[in-house]
This record gives C-alpha cells, sequence and structure tokens, in this order.
C-alpha cells in the first residue's frame, strides 16, 4: 500500500466540555475536518486511562489523539494536568518500545477553537500517514 | 558488613516482643547461590537468618503477599506488626509503599542492613558453572569473596555483582527502625547511560529488539508478583469484565501486557530489579523501567521511594509540567 | 533396532535431510535456547543442558486454537484445525521425552483429547542423553536417567566428534529411512561410549528423592503448618508449573475479533489465585499455603493415585527457575517428617 493509498484510522478522546464542543464548532461552522477521525467522548481528558491509547493501537487504530481544555481551563479544575502528566510517560514509553512517537498525540483545544481542532486532526492525520499502517502488536496481525 | 550473630540477635529480640507477629528476612538456600526469603514467627527459628551478598530477594514485597483472609464473626483480626529486613533498595519499596498507603507505618517495624552489593545469579553462572553446594559469599568495596564448599574466590566486584548495586545511589536504608550495622559509603552515581544508548535506536530496530524479547514471555506473571510495588489485590491483567489482557501468549498480548506492567510503575518503580531478575526466559523488563524512571527524574525532577512525605508522582501535578510536545 | 552415527560437524545437514519433516529442534532467540520450528538448520544449537520452557509446548501449546466460528445468528458452524503436520523433533532431553508419556495417561483417560493426541501421533521424537546433569536433576528418583528412552523413537549421543543414534521404536527408524544417506552405521564401539557415557553422567546426579510413601502421606497434611515455611514465600506466580513439563492445566476462554471468534485454551496453573476462585467469589484454596500444598500433592499423591505414575519426571526446572527457593526436594523430605496429626489438630 502507498502512502498515497493509505487513510489510516485515528481514535480522537475528546473531553465533554472543550475538545468536543470544539469538534462541534468545526461542524456547526462548517469547517471540514478530515474524516479519518473517530471521536469518544470522554467527560475529561483526566478520564482517559494511557491504557486507553495502548488497546486503541492494538485494536485498529494507526493513530490516537487525546484532547482536552488548556491548563487552567478544566471544568474539574485539574482533570487535564494529570492527564498531562500520564499521557507525557506513555508517550515516552511507547516510543521506548518502538512505536512511532507520531501515532501518540496529545492536544488543547477549546470550545471556541473549531479551526484549531481542524489543524490537529490534520496533524495527527498527517503523521499517522507518515508512520504507515499500524502493524506492531495489532491483534489481527496473529493468525489464530 | 553486618554481624550475623547480632542480627539473628535482634530478630530474636523483635519476635518475642508481643506486639510482633512475624519477621521477614533471609536465610540460606537449598544449594549455589540462592538464598531464601524466610518468614519466621518464633524467635527461637531466628537462629537460620543470614545476611551476605546471596540475599538478593526483596523482603518488603512479602508484606503485601500475605492474603488477608476474611476475619470469622466473633473474632478480631490480628493487628500486630510485621518486622522486615531490608537492604538499601529494599527500604526504598517500603517508603514507596508508605507512600502510596498501603499500610500505616506502625504495622512494620524495619531493620535496616547497608549493603555493598548483592550478587546475580546469571552471572555467578558465567563464572562459576551450575553449582550445587551451598555458596556464601563476602563483599567489600573492591572485591566479593565466593566461598564454594569451602573454597574460597575472589572475585572483581562489576563482574558478579547486580547491575542495580554497580549504580547504587541508595546502598543505607532510607527507612528503619533500627540499623544493624555501620552506615556505608556510597560508590557510584547512576547516569543512566544504558537507556540513552537505548533512546539512540530507530523506532524499527527498537521494536525487532522487543518484538523477540516479548515473544519469549510465557505470562507467569512471576515479574508483576514478585514486585514490591505491584500490590493491587486484583490485577488489571486478570480482569475478566472488561477483559484489557487476553490470556493468549502472543506477541500482541505480551506486548500490551508490558506496556501495562511498565506503565503501572511509572513513577513507582524502585529499581530493586527483582522482576529482571525472576524471569525464567531473560527479557530484559527493567529496560523499560529504567526509561520512564529517567524520565520522571528528569521531566519532574522526582524520584519514587526516598521521601516518605512525598505526593505519588500521577496522584499529583504541576501547572509547569513540560508540555512542549502537546499540540 | 539400528544403529547410526554422523560426524557431528554435519549436524546442519542432518537436520536439512529432514526435509519430508516439519523439523523441531532448540534454537537460540533473544539469549534463551527453546524449542522451535528450524527455518535454518544452522542455528540448531545442541549447547544447552536443558531448555528453561520444557517442549511440552509441542504437544500442548501455550495458546491452543480448540475451534474458530463467526459470531451472529444462532447456527454456529465451528471449524476445526487440521490435524497436526508431520514432524520430528530432534534434541529432546529424556526426561522431557518421558513427561509425555505420563501426561498422556491423562490427555487419554475419559476423554481422549485429539488435539494432544494427533500431534503426539504425527511427531517422532530424537532423544539427546545428557551427559552433563545440572545440579538440580533428580530423574533417576523417577524412573527415568541421563540415557532414558522411555516415550521416545530414537535417542542420540554426544560422544565428542561424533552423534550417535540408536532407534528405538518403528517410527524413529522410518526417520532414518528419510534422511537417505547421510548416517552412517554404527557398532559396538560406540554402543558402549554412549553405555559408560550415560553411566558417568548418572554418577554426576547429585540430588534424589525416596518417594515410597509419600503417595499415601501428602493427603493426611492438608492444612498441616509445615507448608507455611514454603507457601510463606511463595510468590504465587507460574514459574513452577508453566516450566514443568509433566504440569498441563488449562483455562478455556473465547476471543473474538470483528466476527471472527475462536474458542482457545491457554496454560494455567494452580499457582494463581484465580485459578480456583469461583464465579461466587468464594476461593477453596484462599492462601499460597493452600495452593502450595495443592501443587505438590496433585504431582506425588493425587496422580498416582488416579493414574499410577508419578507427575514429575525429576528436571529440576522448578527448583532451578523458582525465584524464592521453594525446593521440591526440600518439601518432600520435610512432608515425610510432618505429623499428620498435627495437621488434623491446625
Amino acid at each position: 500500500m502507498s502512502a498515497e493509498e493509505f487513510e489510516p484510522n485515528i481514535v480522537a478522546f475528546l473531553c465533554n466540555w472543550c475538545s468536543y464542543a470544539g469538534a462541534d464548532l468545526a461542524g456547526t461552522s462548517r469547517t471540514q475536518y478530515l474524516p479519518n477521525v473517530k471521536i469518544i467522548r470522554v467527560m475529561c481528558s483526566g478520564r482517559v486511562n494511557p491504557l486507553f491509547l495502548v488497546n486503541a493501537l492494538q485494536q485498529g487504530a494507526d493513530g490516537v489523539l487525546i484532547s482536552g481544555c488548556h491548563p487552567g481551563d478544566c471544568h474539574y479544575m485539574e482533570g487535564n494536568y494529570y492527564a498531562r502528566r500520564r499521557y507525557t510517560l506513555m508517550h515516552k514509553l511507547l516510543e521506548h518500545v518502538g512505536v512511532d512517537p507520531g501515532r501518540v498525540n496529545m492536544s488543547w483545544v477549546s470550545a471556541s477553537e473549531g479551526a484549531k481542532f481542524k489543524d490537529v486532526v490534520e496533524d495527527t492525520v498527517t503523521k499517522a500517514k507518515e508512520a504507515g499502517p499500524m502493524e506492531q502488536f495489532r491483534r489481527r496481525r496473529i493468525n489464530w | 558488613m553486618v554481624d550475623e550473630s547480632k542480627l539473628r540477635e535482634k530478630a530474636a529480640e523483635v519476635l518475642a516482643r508481643e506486639d510482633v507477629r512475624r519477621l521477614i528476612g533471609w536465610k540460606r538456600g537449598t544449594y549455589g547461590f540462592e538464598a531464601a526469603p524466610c518468614v519466621i514467627k518464633d524467635a527461637s527459628e531466628a537462629e537460620a537468618l543470614i545476611f551476605d551478598p546471596t540475599c538478593v530477594q526483596n523482603p518488603a514485597s512479602f508484606i503485601t503477599l500475605e492474603e488477608k483472609k476474611p476475619v470469622p464473626r466473633g473474632q478480631e483480626a490480628d493487628t500486630r506488626k510485621i518486622a522486615v529486613m531490608v537492604k538499601g533498595c529494599d527500604s526504598r519499596a517500603i517508603v514507596q509503599q508508605l507512600v502510596e498507603k498501603a499500610y500505616d507505618r506502625d504495622h512494620v517495624i524495619v531493620l535496616g542492613i547497608p549493603c555493598l552489593g548483592v550478587i546475580d545469579r546469571r552471572k555467578a553462572a558465567a563464572l562459576f558453572g551450575d553449582v550445587a553446594s551451598q555458596v556464601s559469599a563476602k563483599v567489600d568495596a573492591e572485591k566479593v569473596a565466593v566461598d564454594v564448599g569451602g573454597d574460597v574466590k575472589t572475585v572483581d566486584r562489576k563482574d558478579i555483582l547486580m547491575d542495580k548495586c554497580l549504580r547504587c545511589r541508595y546502598p543505607n536504608p532510607l527507612v528503619y527502625d533500627e540499623l544493624l550495622a555501620d552506615e556505608v559509603e556510597k560508590w557510584a552515581g547512576d547516569e543512566f547511560a544504558d537507556v540513552g544508548e537505548f533512546e539512540g535506536q530507530s523506532p524499527e530496530e527498537k521494536w525487532a529488539f522487543w518484538e523477540e524479547q516479548f515473544s519469549k514471555c510465557i505470562r507467569c506473571y512471576s515479574c508483576r508478583n514478585v514486585c514490591p510495588m505491584c500490590y493491587c489485590v486484583e490485577c488489571v491483567v486478570t480482569k475478566l469484565q472488561p477483559q484489557w489482557t487476553r490470556r493468549a501468549t502472543d506477541i500482541s498480548e505480551n506486548t500490551v501486557y508490558h506496556i501495562q506492567r511498565a506503565w503501572h510503575l511509572a513513577g513507582r518503580c524502585i529499581e530493586c530489579m527483582e522482576c529482571q531478575r525472576v524471569c525464567p526466559v531473560d527479557i530484559p523488563i527493567m529496560t523499560l523501567n529504567r526509561k520512564l524512571t529517567r524520565d520522571v527524574k528528569e521531566m519532574f525532577e522526582y524520584e519514587p521511594g526516598v521521601d516518605v512525605e512525598a505526593q505519588p508522582l500521577l496522584a499529583s501535578y504541576n501547572p509547569q509540567d513540560p508540555e512542549d510536545f502537546i499540540m | 533396532m539400528g544403529d547410526y552415527k554422523f560426524a557431528k560437524t554435519k549436524l546442519a545437514e542432518v537436520i536439512g535431510a529432514m526435509s519430508d519433516y516439519q523439523v523441531v529442534a532448540p534454537v537460540e532467540s533473544g539469549e534463551v535456547v527453546r524449542f522451535a520450528v528450524v527455518d535454518d538448520p544452522a542455528k540448531v544449537t545442541l549447547e544447552f543442558s536443558n531448555t528453561n520452557v520444557p517442549p511440552k509446548e509441542l504437544m500442548f501449546p501455550e495458546t491452543e486454537t480448540l475451534f474458530r466460528f463467526r459470531l451472529g445468528g444462532t447456527d454456529l458452524e465451528p471449524e476445526v484445525p487440521d490435524a497436526a503436520a508431520r514432524r520430528a523433533v530432534f534434541g529432546i532431553r529424556p526426561c522431557d521425552a518421558m513427561a509425555y508419556t505420563i501426561v498422556e495417561k491423562l490427555y487419554n483417560w475419559d476423554f481422549p483429547d485429539p488435539y494432544f493426541n494427533n500431534r503426539r501421533e504425527a511427531t517422532t521424537l530424537v532423544g539427546y542423553a545428557c551427559a552433563e546433569p545440572c545440579a538440580n536433576c533428580f530423574c533417576p528418583s523417577l524412573g527415568g536417567g541421563p540415557g532414558s528412552e522411555k516415550g521416545l523413537d530414537s535417542i542420540a549421543f554426544d560422544l565428542g566428534d561424533t552423534m550417535y543414534l540408536k532407534t528405538l521404536t518403528d517410527k524413529g527408524e522410518e526417520l532414518v529411512k528419510a534422511l537417505g544417506g547421510v548416517l552412517e552405521s554404527a557398532g559396538e564401539a560406540e554402543a558402549r561410549a554412549a553405555a559408560k557415557q550415560v553411566e558417568e553422567a548418572e554418577g554426576k546426579i547429585r540430588r534424589s528423592i525416596d518417594t515410597e510413601g509419600i503417595a499415601e502421606h501428602l493427603p493426611e497434611l492438608y492444612g498441616h503448618p509445615f507448608w507455611e515455611q514454603f507457601s510463606d514465600r511463595c510468590l504465587s506466580c507460574g514459574i513452577c508449573t508453566f516450566l514443568c513439563p509433566t504440569c498441563h492445566c488449562f483455562d478455556i476462554q473465547d476471543e473474538s475479533e470483528g466476527l471472527d471468534a475462536r474458542r482457545a485454551r491457554m496454560w494455567d496453573t494452580c499457582m494463581f489465585s484465580e485459578y480456583s476462585l469461583h464465579a461466587s467469589g468464594h476461593n477453596p484454596r484462599p492462601t499460597r499455603k493452600e495452593r502450595t500444598c495443592n501443587r505438590v500433592s496433585h504431582k506425588y499423591s493425587f496422580f498416582p493415585t488416579n493414574f499410577d505414575a508419578i507427575a514429575c519426571v525429576g528436571c529440576g526446572r522448578c527448583i532451578n527457575y523458582c525465584p524464592v527457593n521453594i525446593d521440591l526436594l526440600d518439601i518432600l523430605e520435610k512432608s515425610k517428617q510432618a505429623d499428620a496429626k498435627e495437621a488434623q489438630d491446625a
């Protein structure tokens, strides 16, 4: 499969209060973002267990994205701060195991940043395209 | 070096106390370079206790391994203390368990033993082969004297001691009620050179390495069970609803298991290296743990298991945490 | 049966000549030696005392698909995997081969297990006699030995420069025929050298156990406090059982990926607390004490009671790899001294 044909699957975990609303704003303002992204709404980026990322990559995602409120803006005051620490370490760990760092992404997108959401998705898709299809520990790889 | 007769005397004295239920220490193993961790309940058994460089196991693991059975109606739970002997690295496990409030400080009596290093069984096998008779050893700042059935050989420290000992930053216990010998002088620092070297590889090279290593894994969960920090009553890898990792052993599930295991030790691993030591198929597990240890230290200026008053790393935050790779 | 030999330097050639078979042999991968399907004969190594992971995985894989099916609808159309490929296992130690003769009794008990039996049927075992037993070997105590022929189709002896191969069954002879002219015929001299080697190897074995009376005594010790001196330091990990060539317990799970699904069985161990956990939450073996007791009693008492064979071959793996020095022989010796009366009081 050449890089042009390959359309990566992106799983995005968006927080209810900012990023999901940001994605919604992108939609209502007719800003088209790439359809590769599959959105899962969570109440807070702090709810995202980093193992979600690993399991997404294992089960079909070529790239993952966590997005939450900007630091200081968390609806729950501090959820995104915790998320940031966790994401940072999981990112480093996956990189150490040999997962292309471009597959694992995090962003801050507020409810008013529809345009930024579009850019973030574009970036994530570009990086996942560069990394190519996720094969390493994909379950489908296993010949039952 | 600790005086063994003093160690036994102290152990017997502690066990004789009414508020002490059991003591965890080491005794001579049944063959070769083995020592056996032992749990003794009576002062008369203290005679068997030893401490020398064969005592690699981390006794702190056994505090949390003990099952808590439901207390029958009308009876009261046994709340007597547990006494535990620890080396420098083992004591960090106790500190971290206290940080995480696994038990109260009152619950344990810590008998600290300053340590100059312990023997790596794999390195010993390369030097001495398969040894059947019981081995004892002595270590000082330069050499290790190994006594194989009366035949004493002197070996260079780096050829026989565990890697963790060669870069040990905490040879003296960090938490204790009583120290059983004089403190020793620290001899090394840790530059995490091995982590830096591994990181220099491309993602393809790294994965090629781990693919070979993880595919060997038989998922005996020894690395998890021996870990003093893995003390959850119910572990995420054995949960069936939801099932995070399948029980099947293949490269996919094995990789996810190892990522999960390393991840759950982020900011908690106290580098006792037990996980790597016990692995029956020689997976270099510490390579994952040390990467996180180094990053935690650099990015968050945090070191687990050194300060009883510290907050657990992932249950705290600093608004100024690094975030340059966040979009 | 026949006596053959070949120069040790021609090992790769001999392995290469087994092209009619799928060849499985000890291969070094990631610093450990393990049995694997040989793709390159040059990778086969004979420099090992024994593999860390026993070759029980050849008959009873770590994870094995029992059947596949599609999700949805009410019609299950299970698709059973194909019969096992004809294969030759080269370099299996006598203790591990003897283990097959023990577990096959269980696999043919109330229900003949087709998976195990197919594989066993399709496999020709070429043994590899031990010249240097390891520190914790005690196979002679259990009816085996460094040159034991139990369960094998042929056995190879490393006589320095030459390998001496003795065939024991028709299957073993068939494999030799398939090799064509790679082997030379051997004579009295090699047979004598091999016998001498076995005798010497037996002399080097340092540990032993007298199994007399253990099977009757162990069940009386259920709940005896003597177990605690071992179980108190048990980690509840799976090393002793997963690495045991005769441990055969498995768990069955259904797995799905999209609409494709399978039912698979995978190694399980009685040392995990989940092993005996009931759906109700009750666990009849709640602590490591009961689990340790169960492991030893099963090997040395329950299995012999049911199948007239001790489920242990004396390979020493559980002793070698136990991270906390729980020594099976030590347990058995101490069990002999333990008084059954104290168990009842406890």
